[in-house]
């Protein structure tokens, strides 16, 4: 005789249901932070580009940053790796907060070095130094104090392969990096800042140069990391962020419009101007 | 294959307004379908099964359209939900298109039976049941159009009444079956033609619940009675 379901078996199949088709959210909510952006502002002299921003970015997630051009999401981008520092005339409110440290990135008592250390960044166009493929990747862990020609080797192999490349460029290591096409010396771009373990990766509009392939490859690449580093991306590209990213946030005028897990942003997004900006009937 | 749309705002109203065409003419099959069966009349359920062809082809012209547009306009957020509703909205049309075909051919069978019609013992429900069922989908293509997430619950009230209405014309043929059982052939087509008018509710339900998800994003499909937004 087949036995007879317990009583509340249906609705515990139900709520085991629920809970995998919420999963990604619930997954989403479980992750823990690895920086927050709070009452964050920057003015280029008296002009202001971010206004009180609040956000928090999640641990081994990638978080896409969307807004039209000049909404400040490259600005916001470059606050965390303190690029504006090289820029005169410019200053930050509020603070940027990396945890576990919980250091503020922002402060003028944390030194710009050091957080760039810890914090890489990848481009919108491929930018290799004019050195082989292998010094490329070698450069920073050089900088970092890094001697032994065997862990030098060991560690640029690593980034290579993480990096998706190390199969296209290990015959030819001593090449230059300027012998590749852009899609591999991006790859290689992206083996370099991985090379030094950064807490934060940055990737300022990384495939607007490159070819459907290459973009792929560099999406595919993105996916992968997703787990292993913090992600932090903008894109001009709506399908880009909605394939490669967890969260995005959406810009305007400076300011955050809305902020949200990229499948609820991209199928039922809370704000009008969200929804109008990604159904491209922005302005 | 299609000219591109000039815009996704004209791609999305030409696909929706398809999607529009079609429920009116859904709906005017299920009220011939009715007319012919309770009337007699060969002409109006003849028209039925030859419109039946008319409901395919935008079955099939939306779901090219729909098909388009998610493979060149990428739509997302409320459009994206609007495309993928209405294919769903589209197959329930198409069902509904289905049941009109099916109750005028029970009416073609019961006008060429000879003797009592079994289904006059009935007529008052199926009467009030295709009535009803019409509105339903009225109101559900209506909400549609304005992309009204509320009609729903008038929709699902309604459904609910059509269900009860079905078992009690059901009650009233078990009697007539009983008293005069050589009409078993037309006691069953009326069962066929009441169940077809239930399905309808049913379907129109299930436009009425698409609307809500393209307004909103909930989905109210499998939403218990209680405090649910259909219920």
């Amino acid at each position: 005789m087949a036995a007879s379901p317990s009583p509340g078996a249906g609705r515990i199949e139900t709520e085991r249901l629920k809970v995998a088709v919420h999963g990604e959210r619930a997954a989403a909510a479980a992750t823990s932070v690895k920086a927050r952006a709070s009452n964050l502002s920057f003015y280029y002299g008296n002009v202001q580009a971010l206004k009180n921003l609040d956000i928090e970015i999640s641990d081994k997630r990638v978080t896409a940053l969307i807004g039209p051009s000049g909404c400040g999401k490259s600005t916001f981008l470059r606050c965390f790796n303190r690029m504006h520092d090289l820029t005169p005339m410019t200053r930050y409110e509020g603070s940027i907060r990396l945890f576990p440290d919980d250091i503020d990135l922002i402060s003028k008592d944390v030194d710009p070095i050091e957080v760039r250390m810890r914090i890489g960044m990848v481009f919108q166009k491929p930018n290799p130094f004019p050195k082989s493929i292998f010094e490329n990747v070698a450069y920073g862990l050089r900088v970092r104090g890094m001697r032994s020609k065997a862990q030098i080797e060991e560690h640029v192999e690593k980034a290579l392969r993480e990096a998706a490349i190390w199969d296209e460029v290990k015959d030819r290591l001593h090449t230059s990096g300027l012998s590749l096409s852009g899609g591999q010396q991006q790859r290689v771009c992206i083996a370099r800042a991985l090379a030094t373990n950064p807490e934060i990766l940055l990737f300022d509009e990384p495939t607007s140069a490159l070819d459907p392939i290459a973009t792929a490859r560099i999406e595919e690449l993105i996916t992968a990391l997703r787990g292993r580093v913090t992600v932090l991306i903008v894109t001009h590209n709506m399908q880009q962020a909605a394939r490669v990213s967890d969260y995005t946030a959406f810009m305007y005028l400076g300011e955050l419009v809305e902020f949200d897990v990229t499948s609820k942003l991209f199928t039922n997004p809370a704000k009008k101007a969200t929804e109008d900006y990604i159904t491209g009937r922005y302005g | 294959m299609a000219e591109p749309a000039a815009s996704l705002d004209v791609a999305m109203s030409s696909l929706r307004l398809k999607v529009l065409e079609m429920g009116g003419l859904v709906v005017d099959q299920v009220t011939t379908a009715v007319h012919a069966l309770l009337d007699y009349d060969r002409e109006a359920a003849e028209l039925v099964l030859a419109r039946e062809r008319q409901i395919n082809a935008y079955d099939t012209a939306i779901e090219a359209a729909g098909f388009e547009l998610l493979a060149r306009r990428a739509p997302v957020a409320t459009d994206l939900r609007a495309v993928l509703a209405m294919a769903h909205v589209v197959t329930d049309l198409e069902r509904v298109g289905d049941e009109a075909k099916r109750i005028a051919r029970f009416a073609l069978a019961t006008m060429a039976r000879p003797g009592f019609d079994p289904s006059v013992a009935v007529h008052r429900h199926l009467r009030h049941m295709a009535h009803q069922s019409a509105r339903m989908l009225r109101i559900a293509i209506d909400a549609l159009d304005n992309s009204d997430a509320t009609a729903a619950h008038d929709v699902a009230r309604m459904d609910r009444e059509i269900d009860r209405e079905f078992e009690a014309a059901l009650r009233e043929l078990l009697t007539v079956a009983m008293e005069g059982p050589g009409q078993l052939r037309g006691t069953i087509d009326t069962v066929f033609a009441l169940k077809s008018l239930e399905r309808i509710g049913d379907h129109a339900k299930n436009v009425a619940e698409r609307v809500v998800f393209i307004v909103s994003g909930e989905d109210v499909r499998y939403s218990r009675p209680g405090p649910g937004p259909l219920s």
